[in-house]
């Protein structure tokens, strides 16, 4: 369709500054994929999952003017404003209502990381899901569950210093695991 | 301090950070570091971009109908909305028709208004120096005007001063000046009819602010008062009525005048003659 056009990333950037509809879409063409994977990851394969997506862009398309390229990529940013977005709907009360099996919550601490297996097996969570399974628990609680490292620290009754180790360690797992992107 | 830096990038600090896992204090260290020293920049390119590279490979399509309600939820946000494909169209060759006349237009309007701007200027001028020269003909005229007003009114005074010394009943009497004032001279003409008198002062020295010339007429001997010049008078003026007199004379006196001549102020005198 309309793929001859490609921007730089600056290029983009000022041009969804400058308000441009075409800047607009062709983010969106480029990726709402990407980011509808993370938000997937997160809140799982609903029609809450759409909510979020449009949320996710109107909150980039409010903010661009906020973002900092010294502080990373596009995509870093976006994907951020993704993630946050959809933990925010995972712990509203509506989403909360909206799962009906309430054990599931209960069990969430030994149960983490294998909620759904189609979830598991797109984006980002596809790769987590290969670390070893300690590891892939702390991943799980902090990135896709948004858990503080002291709140992780007290569900597996682990010490803080413990948890932070073990997390920095996944994560390098986790970058070795991505190289080959 | 040196830092090590092998050891921080390999810490994982780095990858906490892009994930939004870092602490405050982590971001804040990181975000200081890593314009200090390119390898943590690197290091944290480099995982930025594989995250993105694996995420953008494993993505998944939304449904297609979110990018329409993104658009309509936004579209008083455009500031810059691509025309269609057949407004485009439409567009463009209406624009290869327009554009040779259009170019001719702009060049023509351009001649137009700079031609315009420079006789602007040049009628400006022009008008401005008109109305100078119009302002100072103006001025002229009513100098001139004012000067033939004078003239009229002294030729005016003169004709009626003929008119009066000419008439067969006037009495012309001639005073000369008195001794140290030889050079003063004035006359009365003296109606015998009606016994007016008219004094033309002839040569006068321009009586000081407070003085004023004052006529006498000498009747057995006294003098008595005949009137006084006043500093209007140009040429023939008509003074005090004297029903008889010997002489005339004139002094000066203090503005006014004096119910008696201070005769050590005399400028002029003349006899009656006959």
């Amino acid at each position: 369709m309309q793929e001859e056009k490609k921007y730089s990333e600056p290029e983009l950037v000022m041009l969804l500054k400058q308000r441009h509809e075409v800047a607009f879409s062709y983010l969106y063409d480029n990726y709402s994929g990407a980011l509808y994977s993370i938000v997937q990851n997160i809140v799982g394969d609903t029609e809450l999952a759409n909510d979020v997506l449009q949320e996710v862009f109107v909150k980039i398309w409010k903010q661009i003017a906020q973002y900092d390229d010294g502080k990373g990529r596009l995509f870093t940013w976006m994907l951020n404003i993704a993630r946050n977005a959809a933990i925010d709907m995972v712990r509203s009360k509506g989403f909360q209502n909206s799962q009906q099996n309430r054990e599931l919550q209960e069990s969430v601490y030994e149960q983490a990381g294998t909620t759904s297996i189609a979830v598991e097996q797109i984006g980002l969570r596809k790769v987590v899901h290969k670390l070893k399974s300690e590891q892939k628990q702390l991943v799980e609680l902090a990135y896709f569950e948004g858990y503080t490292q002291d709140e992780i620290s007290k569900m597996l009754d682990i010490p803080l210093g413990t948890v932070k180790t073990r997390l920095r360690t996944a994560l390098i797992q986790l970058r070795q695991m991505l190289k080959q992107y | 301090m040196k830092l090590d830096i092998q050891a921080y990038i390999a810490s994982g600090v780095i990858e906490s950070y892009v994930l939004g896992l870092a602490t405050e204090q982590e971001v804040a260290e990181l975000e200081q570091l890593r314009k200090q020293y390119p390898e943590i920049n690197q290091a944290m390119s480099e995982f930025e971009a594989s995250l993105e590279a694996q995420i953008m490979a494993n993505a998944k399509l939304p449904p297609a109908a979110i990018k329409q309600q993104l658009l309509d939820r936004l579209q008083d946000d455009f500031n810059y909305v691509p025309v269609t494909a057949t407004q485009q169209q439409a567009a463009t060759s209406a624009k290869v028709v327009t554009l040779l006349w259009n170019k001719y237009a702009v060049a023509a309007m351009v001649i137009l208004i700079v031609a315009s701007a420079g006789l602007n200027i040049y009628f400006f001028n022009k008008v401005e120096q008109l109305q100078n020269k119009y302002l100072s003909l103006v001025s002229e005229k009513n100098s001139l005007e004012a000067g033939l007003n004078i003239y009229k009114t002294k030729a005016l005074d003169i004709y009626n001063s003929m008119q009066l010394m000419s008439d067969p009943n006037m009495q012309k009497v001639s005073m000369p000046g008195v001794k140290g004032k030889e050079d003063n001279l004035a006359t009365v003409f003296w109606d015998k009819q009606s016994k007016e008198v008219y004094l033309l002062p002839n040569r006068l020295p321009q009586a000081p602010e407070n003085k004023q010339y004052q006529l006498w007429a000498l009747v057995n001997g006294k003098p008595i008062d005949a009137g006084l010049l006043g500093a209007d008078c140009n040429g023939l003026c008509k003074l005090k009525t004297i029903p008889d007199a010997q002489a005339f004379a004139i002094t000066l006196e203090n503005k006014g005048g004096s119910p008696a001549p201070h005769l050590d102020q005399l400028y002029v005198f003349g006899k009656i003659s006959g």
